[in-house]
């Protein structure tokens, strides 16, 4: 797969968002301004998904070994998860969060382009690989979703009307974000004891998964016991994303991850 | 104690947070301090000891729950301050294990004292599981005990977590994994365990019939002569029969690819023997410049070969990276059972409660090679910890299902 036709689909898919999302802006609800820009962001994100398919079947594995792949799956599935609630709840201000996300990331993925290479060590050609990667990437987009809803209720609670049913939104978010989580770490364990010997050996990554687990862990228990103390639980979201940031993307430059079975640079 | 609410002392019934925090704190000094003082490490405790501890700790947290429930400690240690700050503790001892190499051969001797370089057997560590092990137990306890089906999510996120803590922390004593070397000559019975030692009881004995391994068409590098760093890494070139592609300016185009093949003078024929090598015919072509030749990556055996492209420029051909690596083998067991099998990664072998894996093999000799080496790995507790995992799978799958319903309880 040759890089410059990744790089036509990226731009194409990120003038469809800016069109479409220009067009949710000025339209009214149900014209034909806002049915047209809900067309394009669909297209936008269908054409991303039908790149990601082609890559599969030219790879001749699942791209998903190395972080540009992972990083061009968190940009088809943020915009899932967006337009999803979008058209769910009406929020235009997430999809537009959804979708600017996304660009980033195929904006990262055009400056750094990495080799798509076909090697798939033997320790990563199992059934589980396919599964362990997409629910977390489907549970990241999701706590990814929920950081900027926390961000947003911060914003409103120290400079405007603090708005406590944001905390609403992002509590159902990360509910479903973090049983996406849990069995991405589950099926994590399930595949370390067929493919190394045991479920669970403190590698780097997983020291850093357990800690984004726990990080969430103490935001569920913290809204359940205390559910009108919102800025604290906005500021539990905030770190544990960060949390997450580090253990998905800052891991590779731990120098304690030197030699983590799941450090995947480009080689 | 009229001003329970505002002015409420330390220590003084109802705890919250502070008494957690305080007490987690407090664990995890001790236990560093203690760790510091007698500078041992924490041993795994090995059946039977294992199982009376779990039995115990049970028994313990029962006999609390069923006769001191409506002691305000005990209703406390149920309650979210203590559980969140049990979950602080543990994860600020993970958080120090993402930061701190897990090495206690390289760091230094207060890292090695106190157990920061090897947490996972420090007594901090220890104590901070206990402490989230009694507080999980006693919040488990106390919404299954009477059951109501409307716990049941709770039953399963909460138990499934006790049952795979308790079950992975009680059993790492009983795990035995032991690495053993075989060939095509005879079958092996020896293996070595992880401290070295030799064992001869495992009730096995297995040969190697074939080693076979795979490989993915080997890449071309352009190298610089001086140092040797690979100058193209992000631009991967795959070495194919017809294969054509831009490396650094260079055109390069594949004339002729062999896989298996041996180099005479300048120029590689096809020969299927021990230690042959890919070899490829290329050109290369950058601006009026045009170079043609064989590289190869040679082998144990047979040397390679590379073409000069002017400058300070080599092509090379690196290594071919394996596809899959399958030892064929042959089992003998004490009960006179004889079979033949496939070892491969990720697909191992159970046999009289062995798992055996394919864990490394002859990387100079590769597909010739006429050794392997498996790890035979038994894990008596497995059924436990996954009995625990799966209570976890289906809490994740209920969660989906109730969302945060629940939570207006």
């Amino acid at each position: 797969m040759e890089m410059i036709s990744f790089n036509i689909v990226a731009y194409v898919t990120m003038i469809l968002w800016l069109a479409g999302c220009l067009f949710i802006v000025f339209g009214k609800k149900g014209n034909i301004l806002t049915i047209s820009g809900n067309i394009m962001v669909f297209a936008g994100a269908l054409l991303l998904i039908a790149y990601l398919v082609i890559l599969w079947i030219n790879l001749e594995r699942p791209p998903l070994r190395i972080l540009g792949e992972t990083r061009l799956w968190y940009a088809v599935l943020l915009p899932v998860v967006g337009i999803a609630i979008y058209l769910r709840h009406g929020y235009k201000w997430f999809l537009y969060y959804s979708l600017f996300m996304a660009s980033v990331f195929l904006v990262i993925n055009i400056t750094k382009p990495e080799n798509f290479d076909k090697t798939l060590m033997p320790a990563l050609q199992s059934p589980w690989f396919v599964p362990h990667v997409i629910v977390y990437m489907i549970s990241y987009a999701l706590l990814g979703a929920s950081s900027y809803v926390a961000a947003r209720g911060l914003y409103f609670q120290y400079y405007r009307q603090p708005k406590p049913e944001s905390l609403k939104i992002s509590d159902n978010i990360i509910f479903t974000g973090f049983a996406f989580l849990t069995l991405g770490l589950v099926f994590g364990a399930l595949w370390a004891k067929e493919a190394w010997g045991h479920y669970w050996t403190w590698d780097p990554k997983e020291t850093w998964a357990m800690l984004t687990w726990l990080s969430y862990l103490i935001y569920i228990h913290f809204r359940y016991r205390h559910p009108q103390k919102t800025t604290s639980a906005l500021w539990i979201i905030a770190l544990a994303f960060v949390v997450l940031l580090i253990c998905w993307l800052g891991i590779n430059y731990l120098s304690v991850a030197e030699n983590s079975v799941h450090t995947y640079s480009g080689q | 104690m009229t001003t329970i609410n505002k002015k409420r002392q330390f220590w003084q019934y109802p705890w919250s947070y502070r008494e957690g925090f305080l007490i987690a704190i407090a664990l995890v000094i001790a236990g560093f301090a203690i760790g510091y003082v007698i500078d041992k490490e924490v041993k795994a405790i090995t059946f039977p000891e294992n199982l009376v501890t779990g039995g115990v700790i049970i028994l313990l947290l029962l006999i609390t729950h069923l006769f001191f429930r409506k002691h305000e400690f005990v209703k406390w240690i149920a309650s979210v301050p203590a559980a969140i700050s049990a979950i602080s503790a543990y994860a600020f001892l993970v958080l120090l294990m993402g930061f701190i190499r897990q090495n206690p051969e390289e760091s230094s001797e207060f890292l090695n004292r106190t157990g920061l370089s090897h947490l996972t057997s420090s007594q901090a560590f220890l104590f901070a599981q206990m402490y989230f092990l009694v507080t999980l137990g006693m919040v488990t306890l106390k919404r299954i005990i009477p059951f109501k089906t409307k716990n049941i999510g709770f039953m399963l996120n909460h138990l499934g977590l006790w049952i795979t803590i308790a079950a992975a922390s009680l059993g790492a004593g009983d795990i035995q994994r032991v690495s053993m070397e075989i060939n095509d000559r005879e079958p092996v019975f020896v293996g070595t365990d992880q401290q070295g030692n030799m064992l001869d009881d495992m009730g096995l004995a297995i040969q190697l019939i074939d080693f076979k391994m795979e490989s993915y068409p080997p890449k071309a590098f352009i190298v610089d002569r001086e140092s040797g760093d690979i100058l193209n890494l992000k631009n991967v070139f795959s070495l194919e029969m017809g294969a054509r592609g831009n490396i650094l300016g260079w055109e390069v185009e594949v004339v002729d690819f062999i896989e298996f093949g041996v180099g005479v003078g300048d120029k590689f024929h096809k020969v299927y023997d021990v230690g042959a090598a890919p070899a490829a015919y290329v050109t290369a072509k950058k601006d009026d410049k045009k170079l043609e030749g064989w590289i190869s990556c040679g082998s144990f055996r047979f040397p390679g070969n590379f073409l000069d492209l002017g400058g300070n420029e080599l092509l090379v051909m690196d290594r071919p990276a394996p596809k899959s690596f399958v030892s064929e083998v042959k089992i003998y067991t004490e009960d006179e059972e004889v079979f033949e099998t496939e070892i491969a990664v990720n697909s191992p072998v159970t046999v009289n409660g062995w798992k055996i894996y394919q864990y490394d093999y002859n990387h100079d000799m590769g597909d010739w090679s006429d050794i392997s080496v498996i790890e035979l790995i038994k894990d008596p507790w497995l059924p436990v910890v996954y009995t625990g995992i799966f209570m976890l799978m289906a809490g994740a799958f209920y969660m989906f299902w109730t969302g945060n319903r629940k939570k207006t309880e």
